[in-house]
């Protein structure tokens, strides 16, 4: 025979690991949000659903809060918006589009619901094409499905 | 296990005697170097005459010079003249050093720098100087900084302070067994750095394995693939931290003998493979070995298994017998000549104990389960379990107060499972190095395996009881645990050895319990903890009820008082319960530590003054998710707290001013006994608490806002009258707490003063006759006559 029988086991579980690892990959590809929520599933979620019920929030005391801008909060009374990713205050979108194809990985990563891994994907899938045609090409990134698209797609923009 | 242990370890008896004689020179009354060692060459003098014709005393007197020379070894080493310890601090120095550490940020906008200090500029000199520093920058630093790396840096230097309070962790000591006796801390803008970064191999080699998991894994998988590997375990979020502690299978999130024998087998299995004979494979894998000790640093537990695994493979390469006990003395031994500090190390201690556990107990372990008809593989996985458990659980308690009871069963599944995912890590690693689309793949697979190892855990950690907090064991329970372990393996059919055994894990437990037996105390005790700047005092009556008025400053981004401060404490006095928590107001020096308090402990009611919102606070989430009843007190309100009277005097009734006028105030009456509490009130809550009236003459107060110049008003002080005032502030805060004035004013009124930045936690005591003072910095007790104050106080 051409391998002993360890030799044979070890490549013949080798050879599972990497098709696992394929059905992984292709799986994480085609569900990149339920990847997501099972990657996150023993974290806390974010504090934001949680506001007490014993708070009367006065409305000198709104102003002094972090939190979205006032307008959106202010007669309605509702809630501060939360998605499925809240951002955190430090990663508040920035005010004019990102240039995706100019962009680094550290800008990219600022935007709602992207990781810093995302961002690194992001960049190496633009070094592997050349650029991105269109915002929609991002969804060729591993990671960055519908949902997320959806959300980052008003901050996000491309050159020529 | 053969029959003479000590025959089969030589070295074992000159381990533990250098070990004894590091542990007694902790001891204050040893006598001077000299002394040492001209009694060492005598005694090694007598043992050479003695070796002919009495072995057994040439070789008890060889053992005492051993531990001669652990006491000596013990002895910290001379400051050289140029050490910056030895300079006048409160200065603002600039410094030159050399980064001996990769900088660990610790918080999002905290970074720690460890730096090896080569010189002083003073204007345009340039002083040499040496020593080592702990320096913590504020803010986001311009570049990142690397290890080797050369920084000038601005900076005022102090002592380390910890947290001086009963039961507590200490600081200081825990700096300066590494070295460092002095800290500091800086803006990130006043940090140059003057070299570039250029790491070297091994860092490089860590940053590049850091790197690739970071990009191929999502966030805390990748975090917990870095622990599995390297002990990184920094990017780990803090909810997974602790599901690992409480699943009591931490101690895979170290490096240890399991990485490195794992990293061992895998190289010498594949070269194996490749048809490589067994002598080329040992050579290979001890240098692999010696390569990843370096790359993944010199914590102990690495050393130690560095070491051992090294000696296995010479007796492989040898053909020799290897001796694991023995294997594992050289290495305590090793160690503790090379760093004799390290032997205080809860790290050193523990990994030590859990080899010597699983070396010594595991064999005797399995046959008892063979005996008992188990299937080998599970007597065999139980027994390392229930060894490495039964070693490691005196030290885990009486450093972390921590008893895991699920761990037993959880290493079960955990430890296999990590161990897959360690090789498979290890693999990918390497399979990254030629091919990218490989390695991707199995980075795949072994997300999964992840995944299924944190789920596991997170079962196990969120079972109830999975962990029980215990006071921390004495040294006469410790050393009967260990002198019981010892005997029973020799125990066998003995019935003599037996009895002996027996008593010893009867002594074991009767020690144990001792502190819920012991007859409930027939005193008043008011404990103001040293929480650095900020509040906290635990109240504990005669009858049981417990009450905690504040938590300290704490808080996710910042060192939690609550956490590493106030749980030990109460957990090792031991309290599982407290009847009350008050909060005074909710800045978050006085409620920060309480979210971690309010999850841990069992709280029977919360008491707030509800004048300010409670925010969004994590201690405020706490609360609400745990329905603890919330009972909003103002002035005129009098509770009864067991046969203690509390009065709330403050907030009074009008709208709500500013946060510290409208805190709790809060005075307790027993015997006789009276202590105000006013939270952070300033001169205009202090003025209409005397507009309002209500009982103010007391014999103890808790200076209010720390001793701050607003607070404290004459007028105030005219009325309560205080005989001991406590201050509850941090050393060198910001705010200039406490003022000379408030202090000044407070002496003028003829009331003793504690502060807890110089005494530590400041302990009063009464039977409502007596009041002892205790100051736990100092160790020192006061003793006053309550009845003979009461008659010579001005009335």
């Amino acid at each position: 025979m051409l391998y002993s029988l360890p030799q044979l086991r070890l490549l013949i579980l080798l050879a599972l690991t990497l098709l696992a690892g394929l059905g992984v990959r292709e799986w994480r590809a085609g569900f990149p949000d339920a990847a997501d929520r099972l990657e996150r599933f023993d974290r806390e979620e974010s504090p934001v659903p949680l506001v007490p019920e014993a708070e009367p929030v006065a409305p000198a005391s709104s102003a002094t809060r972090r939190g979205p801008p006032p307008v959106a909060t202010a007669g309605t009374g509702a809630p501060p918006p939360s998605g499925a990713t809240a951002p955190s205050p430090a990663s508040a979108p920035p005010a004019e589009p990102l240039d995706v194809n100019r962009a680094a990985a550290a800008e990219l990563a600022r935007l709602p619901g992207v990781s810093p891994g995302l961002a690194q994907r992001i960049v190496e899938e633009r070094g592997r094409r050349g650029r991105f045609d269109s915002p929609e090409a991002l969804r060729y990134v591993l990671g960055m499905g519908p949902k997320k698209l959806a959300a980052i797609r008003p901050f996000v923009t491309v050159s020529d | 296990m053969t029959e003479r242990p000590l025959e089969a370890a030589p070295l074992l008896l000159p381990a533990a005697t250098f070990a004894g004689g590091l542990a007694a020179a902790a001891w204050p009354m040893i006598p001077s170097p000299r002394i040492l060692i001209a009694t060492g060459a005598i005694l090694l003098l007598a043992a050479l005459l003695a070796s002919a014709r009495r072995p057994r005393v040439a070789v008890a007197l060889a053992l005492v010079a051993v531990a001669l020379c652990g006491v000596l070894r013990a002895a910290p080493p001379v400051l050289p003249a140029d050490h910056l310890a030895r300079r006048a601090l409160g200065t603002s120095f600039t410094l030159e050093a050399r980064l001996d550490q990769e900088p660990v940020r610790w918080a999002p906008d905290r970074t720690r720098l460890l730096l090896e200090v080569d010189a002083v500029h003073a204007g345009p000199e340039r002083l040499p100087a040496s020593g080592r520093v702990q320096l913590t920058v504020y803010g986001e630093l311009a570049a990142p900084l690397g290890e080797g790396q050369r920084v000038l840096v601005d900076t005022r230097l102090h002592r380390p302070i910890g947290f001086r309070n009963p039961g507590g962790f200490d600081y200081p000591a825990h700096l300066r067994r590494d070295g460092i006796l002095l800290v500091g801390n800086t803006r990130a803008e006043r940090v140059i750095a003057i070299t570039p970064d250029a790491p070297a191999w091994r860092v490089a080699v860590k940053r590049w394995a850091v790197g690739v998991i970071s990009a191929r894994l999502p966030e805390t998988s990748g975090a917990l693939l870095a622990g599995l590997l390297m002990g990184e375990r920094a990017a780990l979020p803090r909810e997974s931290d602790e599901a690992f502690r409480r699943a009591g299978v931490y101690h895979i999130l170290a490096v240890s003998g399991f990485n490195v024998a794992l990293l061992a087998g895998a190289v010498f299995a594949g070269l194996a493979m490749c048809g490589i004979p067994r002598r080329g494979a040992a050579i290979v894998a001890a240098g692999v070995l010696v390569g990843f000790a370096a790359v993944v640093g010199g914590q102990p537990s690495v050393l130690r298994a560095t070491v051992m695994g090294l000696l296995l493979l010479a007796a492989l390469l040898l053909d020799r017998e290897s001796q694991l006990m023995n294997a594992l003395a050289l290495a305590v031994l090793a160690l503790l000549i090379w760093r004799p500090s390290d032997l205080w190390e809860p790290g050193f201690q523990l990994s030590f104990a859990a080899t010597a556990g699983i070396v010594y107990l595991t064999p005797w372990l399995t046959r008892l389960l063979g005996d008992r008809r188990w299937p080998s593989w599970l007597a065999a996985a139980v027994a390392v379990s229930l060894g490495a458990q039964a070693a490691v659980t005196p030290l885990m308690l009486a450093h972390f107060n921590q008893l895991s009871l699920i761990g037993i069963v959880a290493n079960l599944a955990v430890v296999p499972l990590a161990g897959v995912a360690t090789t498979l890590g290890m693999v990918a690693l390497l399979v990254e190095l030629g091919s990218a689309t490989l390695a991707e793949l199995l980075f795949h697979a072994l997300w999964l395996l992840l995944l299924a190892l944190r789920a596991i855990v997170h079962v196990a950690a969120a079972l109830p009881a999975a962990m029980v907090h215990l006071p921390a064991p004495g040294l006469l329970t410790i050393a009967a645990w260990y002198a019981a372990l010892l005997l029973l393996p020799l125990a066998g059919a003995a019935r003599r050895m037996r009895a002996i055994v027996g008593a010893l894990l009867v002594t074991v437990a009767g020690l144990s319990a001792w502190p819920w037996l012991r007859p409930t105390e027939t005193m008043l005790r008011v404990t103001f903890l040293d929480v650095g700047q900020g509040d906290a005092a635990l109240i504990e009556l005669p009858e049981g009820p417990r009450l905690l008025v504040d938590g300290g400053p704490g808080g996710a981004r910042r060192f939690d008082v609550g956490e590493r401060v106030l749980a030990p404490f109460l957990w090792n006095r031991p309290v599982g319960h407290l009847d009350v928590v008050a909060l005074s107001h909710w800045d978050l020096d006085h409620s920060g530590g309480l979210a971690a308090v309010l999850s841990r402990f069992s709280i029977g009611e919360f008491w707030e003054s509800g004048r300010a919102p409670a925010g969004a606070s994590e201690a405020a989430m706490v609360l609400t998710r745990s329905r603890t009843p919330r009972r909003v007190l103002a002035a005129g309100q009098r509770l009864w707290l067991g046969r203690a009277l509390i009065t709330v005097l403050g907030p009074g009734p009008g709208p709500p001013g500013a946060a510290n006028d409208d805190s709790l105030v809060l005075r307790l009456d027993w015997r006789g006994v009276s202590l105000l509490l006013p939270g952070d009130l300033g001169a205009r809550g202090e003025a209409q608490l005397l507009e309002r009236g209500g009982p103010l003459r007391t014999l103890a107060l808790k200076v209010a806002h720390h001793g701050s110049r607003f607070s404290s008003t004459g007028a105030f002080l005219e009325a309560a009258r205080p005989q001991l005032a406590v201050v509850s502030v941090g050393a060198r805060n910001p705010f200039g707490h406490p003022s000379p004035d408030a202090l000044a004013r407070l002496a003028g009124f003829g009331a003793r003063v504690y502060r807890t930045d110089r005494d530590g936690a400041v302990i009063l005591e009464t039977d409502g006759r007596r009041l002892q003072v205790t100051t736990w910095a100092t160790g020192i007790t006061e003793v006053f006559d309550l009845d003979a104050t009461d008659t010579t106080a001005p009335e």
